[in-house]
């Protein structure tokens, strides 16, 4: 197994397009990555570039302590899987797995023992003989996953390898990877678009937007404390709030609402010589309470809003509202049955809220 | 004369009979008809050896699959405006020409083949340029395995650690100048895929970009912002107008590719619509966007001179 080291690097296409630039990440050996960030933002990139399928322009790539930027893909001890799970229709699964393996020549007895192996951990045993159109979706690709088990590689990269599942599948595959890592313990780079599939797998995140990393952290770390507006938005689901409002002595002012903003938070928004100026308030919106209790405890956080729209979700209840013209979502206990038409109390927990630079939009701390 | 060479050549290796690979370390030489190839061994030809054999045999590079005698007729059919004559002629329509790709040193002819190969039930037909390019044969029957050259694009990426694009020419229903339709696929390819960087394209797919990238460097300018106007560096917007056109102007279907809600979607398309007066859920409109789009990203490119279509096909 392996770690990896990317210094500097940038990717500028022929077109002057730059793709990725001044990234610098260390991967740590046995480690699960997660790549996440909207279509376009670089992280395809960066894993192709990691697997020598795209040129590296500028920076270095090392994979442990070689650096490998001039090295051959097939050199660089990796093992990939995509999106398209397709496999080779005219073999059998067995064949499918064992087929990059007989293309270097590797011994019959190894392949066996190879395949054999990655049939086991997939619980494939019983399907090697199977075509590929005789197998369901999951199955196939678990397949694609075995043809990546056989290499023994010190890398995996995956290029948002559960894209073309339904939500069903995806879920349940999600588990699955999440599992062979756990067992083969081998260091692996994910890509995906999918903040939920990027929070409930990765050992360690790295959001990214316009080829640039916003912010690399665990999944909790970056939930509950986003670098900028950019990862609170994107990080999270519904989205965290977002009001452009001022701060006036102890209050933070939106629309004609007055929040009392908390002594620390207030002590450092006051060492950045933040009075009086325009700040934006990020609140995610299971921090936004309906419940009598936390209202009369927390009067100086209460707003009073319209509900707009109210979505049943079972155990709670998604609330659309705004304030200064200012939208919201506040997730709340379905258990007080709030209806939209209504008007009603809210309460921010102020101790939970970001407030984020009004012209940068990153987080004061 | 098997016998009588190896006589003077010890390491003598007949393919198919002795060895089943093509070694490096030898030289291979087969005759007129491909009947029987033969490897000696370099460290047992010197110069003058190679020029000789090379006077009775045909010298053959082990990086590339011999060609079957299919493939030759094709060879020669790309060639020359003639085709082979008579029964011996094993060229027939429909078929369709699939350029590809792949980058230097990432892997040989003969491995590319052998793993393309396992994609398809009947024998493929490749038509080698370099080491690095060639173009698929496809019979309409051959084509149907149910694989698209997307699946295969990540398949081979997966196996062989190499990137590979394919560019597929429309279905020729007969195989006359096949040498003018062969230049026009590959020319398109290669201009294409300076524009796009799918990895797997049709003739259909490209024709946009080829209209776009002969206008003049003016006027992709002039339409990129006549049409975009304010949205012509808003990165969601241009997406959301990609997809849309890729999922056939299909509100559902885009909303879902975009991880949007259709409303949102539907209200963005409305924000367009008030602010450029064009409405991209009507397809000669969704087009002329589409067509601003790749002008725009054309934009500062200057092309080379010289006439896409020269060739016909």
């Amino acid at each position: 197994m392996a770690g990896l080291s990317l210094k500097n690097v940038k990717k500028v296409y022929e077109n002057d397009v730059v793709s990725v630039q001044d990234f610098n990440l260390e991967v740590r050996d046995k480690e699960f990555l997660v790549l996440v960030g909207p279509s376009g933002c670089g992280k395809s990139t960066t894993l192709r570039m990691i697997a020598g399928l795209e040129d590296i322009t500028e920076g270095d790539l090392y994979i442990g302590d070689k650096r490998v930027n001039d090295i051959a893909p097939k050199d660089r001890d990796i093992a990939m899987v995509f999106q398209n799970y397709a496999l080779y229709p005219h073999m059998n699964v067995y064949d499918n797995m064992a087929f990059s393996l007989k293309l270097r020549k590797m011994k019959k007895q190894e392949i066996k023992t190879r395949v054999d192996r990655a049939a086991g951990i997939l619980g494939l045993e019983n399907y090697l003989s199977r075509k590929p159109k005789a197998l369901s979706g999951g199955q196939r690709q678990r397949v694609a996953l075995g043809r990546a088990i056989v290499r023994d590689a010190e890398v995996f990269l995956m290029d948002e390898p559960l894209s073309n599942l339904d939500a069903k599948l995806r879920v349940q595959m999600r588990a699955e990877i999440q599992k062979l890592h756990q067992r083969l313990q081998t260091t692996t780079v994910y890509v995906t678009h999918d903040q939920t599939e990027a929070m409930t797998m990765a050992t360690r995140l790295v959001v990214m937007k316009d080829g640039l990393i916003q912010q690399v952290g665990s999944p909790k770390e970056v939930y509950e404390k986003p670098n900028n507006v950019f990862v609170g938005g994107f990080i999270g689901s519904p989205p965290m709030n977002f009001f452009l409002g001022h701060l006036q002595g102890e209050h933070f002012i939106v629309g004609d609402e007055k929040i009392r903003v908390p002594e620390g938070k207030l002590k450092t928004l006051r060492a950045q010589d933040y009075d009086g100026k325009d700040v934006i308030l990020g609140i995610r919106p299971e921090d936004i309470h309906d419940e009598p209790l936390f209202i009369d405890s927390s009067a100086d956080t209460k707003i009073r809003a319209t509900v707009d729209v109210a979505e049943l979700m079972g155990a709670e209840i998604i609330l659309y509202s705004s304030i200064g013209g200012q939208n919201f979502i506040a997730r709340v206990d379905a258990r007080y049955g709030t209806e939209a038409g209504q008007p009603i109390d809210l309460a921010f927990d102020l101790s939970k809220a970001h407030f984020f630079d009004a012209a940068s939009e990153l987080r004061i701390h | 004369m098997i016998d009588r060479l190896r006589k003077i050549y010890p390491s003598l290796l007949l393919y198919g009979e002795d060895i089943d690979t093509l070694d490096s370390d030898y030289k291979w030489f087969s005759d007129e008809e491909n009947t029987r190839v033969l490897g000696i061994h370099e460290s047992e030809l010197a110069p003058k050896d190679i020029a000789l054999l090379s006077a009775f045999l045909l010298p053959h590079n082990a990086k590339f699959p011999l060609p079957t005698k299919e493939e030759k007729q094709w060879q020669q059919a790309i060639r020359s405006a003639e085709t082979p004559p008579g029964s011996e002629n094993r060229i027939s329509a429909p078929f369709r020409f699939t350029y590809f790709s792949f980058n230097k040193n990432q892997i040989t002819p003969v491995f590319f083949k052998a793993a393309l190969q396992e994609l398809f039930e009947k024998q493929i037909l490749i038509l080698w340029d370099s080491e690095t390019e060639g173009i698929l044969v496809e019979k309409k029957e051959a084509a149907d395995d149910g694989v698209s050259y997307g699946q295969i694009v990540d398949l081979l990426m997966s196996d062989l650690y190499v990137k590979i694009r394919f560019f597929s020419g429309p279905f020729r229903q007969s195989t006359e100048a096949v040498h003018a339709y062969y230049r026009t696929v590959k020319n398109t390819a290669v201009k294409v895929f300076a524009h796009s960087d799918k990895a797997a394209m049709t003739y259909a797919d490209a024709v946009p970009h080829l209209m776009v990238a002969a206008a003049s460097k003016e006027l992709r300018q002039e339409i990129g912002q006549t049409v975009l106007q304010e949205y012509i560096s808003d990165r969601e917007t241009l997406e959301m107008i990609e997809v849309l056109v890729r999922c056939n102007l299909n509100i559902s279907e885009s909303a879902k590719e975009l991880h949007l809600h259709r409303n949102s979607l539907q209200y963005r398309l409305d924000r367009f619509s008030e602010k450029t007066g064009i409405d991209i859920r009507q397809f000669h409109q969704a087009m002329a966007v589409y067509l601003a789009l790749l002008a725009k990203r054309q934009g500062g490119q200057q092309h080379p001179p010289g006439n896409l279509h020269e060739d016909g096909g």
